[in-house]
């Protein structure tokens, strides 16, 4: 159905979730949000409390507003919709919502999801809880945050995600990095859990990012012990993500029947989240493994849902951040 | 005995299962462990049945029963209708129903007695729930929400409503069920109490979630501890062998 490129959506309406119209309905937004005031306010102040249970302080107002006026629309009551987007630590009254968004982060497998959550809400100093002011719900938007593998290696959750891990590469040759980065070099690497909802308007993702590596170069200054400062010194970060590939997109003869549909960038991998393309090129290295979790049905219908596990290097992070700057603006 | 289980990561037990004293409905597709938990407990009791309602495994949020009888909505489909009268004990009479509000375990709650609905019910639905369930049906709310289903769960032995419920309302409702009734949750906070629990008069399941305390407090208000299966089940037996041979 086409959608009329006037009209933009804030992610409190309810949408069905398809490829190319969210990119689109994303790109209206970005576009009309470009000229608009904005008003950002990116933590750049170093000595920022990181005590504070509340950050409050980095509020990122998005105004969807549409420029021709009265224009009807035929998709239901889209009206304009305002919505405050607060950034806060974790805390523990967040657990079902996180647990919610996190509910496939292994496909369907059963694992100690709730020690997991358990552990990214009694890490206050780094880690970003996403929610909307003002709402009675307190419902979470979106977490991030990054753990670090080795201090937490004797818990249950962590344990059967290393397993799940192995058990599911199925390339040689990344098997041996991936038990390697699991194993000994374990307290080194982070493992970065970031998940939201769907239709979390892109602009957050910049200042998101920024918030989670900002913290963990304070948290290297700023942790009570030399042990706690140490353990986020990152060499290295894990992704655990998803994203959806052309079901031709391995076999070299079918290349021309892979479908241009445009929101691929060619090698038949859709990314749902879209700085997952950016980590992707800047990994050291990647696989992905077939997903059972049931999915919404998109339009495309010869992609199937993967699990897809990188590793990027923090030098990298640099050019990540400024990568996704120019993404947001871009699109 | 009140057990904790899991569904596919969820701990919404309530959904995917329905138990009443004379059957239990599983959903099917989950894995293994879940049906046999199950199995475990109630196999030599009840007979444990795997099915699906409508094609949808949230089962017992569709349907509603006791010892008496089961109502399933009009989506539910002829060979699951077929299944189901296959299944189940004979003196259960399984029934479906056209209800707009076709999600019978979000507004309907009941025991052997007594069973709460959701204010806008059909007139017709409550005579038939009255017939089939052999039941008393009160029009209730529940902390102000209507959907009665999803924000009690009780058995024959005690209740367990919605946490904000008010001490007249609390009162109010337990001299209508004429049970004990407690204000608490399960699933470490959650209110959605029938969501998250499934129970009948000798054994509950609830998700694991559920900390020590809102356990306790489970086993304490429905009676587990001294719960016997056979005081509830001999009553029934003679039918019960009957429908196995």
């Amino acid at each position: 159905m086409p959608r009329r490129p006037t009209r933009c959506k804030t992610m409190l309406n309810p949408q069905p979730l398809t490829f190319s119209p969210f990119a689109r309905s994303a790109a209206q937004i970005a576009s009309i949000h470009r000229d608009k005031r904005q008003t950002y306010k990116s933590k750049d102040q170093k000595g920022f409390p990181l005590s504070s249970k509340d950050k409050g302080i980095p509020k990122h107002t998005l105004e969807g507003k549409s420029d021709l006026s009265g224009s009807s629309e035929e998709e239901g009551s889209e009206g304009v919709v305002q919505a405050d987007f607060v950034f806060f630590d974790p805390k523990p009254d967040d657990f079902h919502g996180v647990k919610i968004l996190l509910q496939t982060y292994l496909d369907d497998t059963q694992w100690d999801l709730s020690g997991f959550v358990d552990l990214i809400l009694a890490q206050t100093t780094v880690g970003t809880v996403v929610k909307i002011e003002g709402d009675d719900d307190d419902t979470p938007f979106a977490i991030v945050t990054a753990l670090n593998l080795g201090r937490y290696k004797d818990h249950k959750c962590i344990k059967e995600l290393k397993e799940f891990l192995l058990k599911v590469c199925q390339e040689k040759d990344v098997i041996r990095d991936l038990r390697l980065l699991m194993g000994e070099q374990a307290h080194d690497v982070g493992l970065l859990v970031s998940q939201r909802v769907v239709n979390l308007p892109p602009q957050l993702l910049p200042p998101l990012h920024d918030a989670l590596f900002d913290e963990v170069s304070w948290a290297t200054e700023d942790e009570p012990t030399a042990e706690l400062r140490n353990s986020f010194r990152f060499k290295c970060y894990l992704l655990v993500s998803k994203i959806y590939k052309h079901k031709n997109a391995n076999q070299k003869n079918n290349r021309n029947l892979i479908r241009r549909s445009g929101s691929d960038g060619g090698d038949g991998i859709v990314y749902i989240k879209p700085e997952d393309e950016n980590f992707h090129k800047l990994s050291l290295w990647s696989f992905s493994f077939p997903m059972h979790t049931q999915q919404v049905e998109t339009q495309e219908a010869n992609y199937c849902l993967m699990g897809f596990v990188m590793a990027v290097e923090t030098a990298k992070i640099s050019t990540f951040r400024q990568q996704l700057q120019s993404l947001v603006v871009e699109s | 005995m009140a057990t904790r289980l899991m569904f596919e990561n969820s701990c919404e037990v309530g959904v995917f299962s329905k138990l009443t004293n004379a059957f239990c409905l599983v959903a099917i597709g989950g894995s293994e462990s879940f049906y046999s938990t199950f199995e475990a407990e109630l196999a030599d009791v009840i007979p444990v049945v795997k099915t699906s309602i409508g094609g949808n495994r949230i089962i017992g949020r569709l349907c509603v029963g006791n010892k008496n009888g089961l109502l399933l909505p009009h989506t539910t489909t002829d060979q699951e209708l077929q299944h189901l009268r296959n299944s189940l004990p004979d003196q259960v009479v399984v029934q479906r129903i056209e209800e707009r509000l076709s999600a019978l375990g979000n507004c309907i709650a009941c025991n052997d007695h007594v069973a709460l609905a959701h204010t806008d019910l059909d007139r017709e639905t409550e005579e038939i729930i009255a017939d089939v369930l052999g039941v008393e049906v009160f029009r209730q709310t529940i902390a102000g929400n209507i959907l009665v289903g999803s924000y009690c769960s009780f058995s024959n032995r005690g209740g367990l409503v919605h946490p904000h419920t008010s001490i007249e309302d609390l009162d109010e409702l337990s001299t209508l069920l004429q049970v004990p009734l407690v204000a608490g949750t399960v699933n470490r906070g959650s209110e959605v109490i029938g969501a998250g629990l499934t129970v009948n008069d000798w054994t509950a399941f609830c998700g694991s979630d559920t900390t020590a305390t809102e356990l306790s407090v489970i086993e304490s208000v429905f009676k587990l501890r001294e719960a016997q299966p056979n005081a509830v089940v001999d009553e029934m037996r003679k039918s019960l062998i009957d429908s196995y041979v």
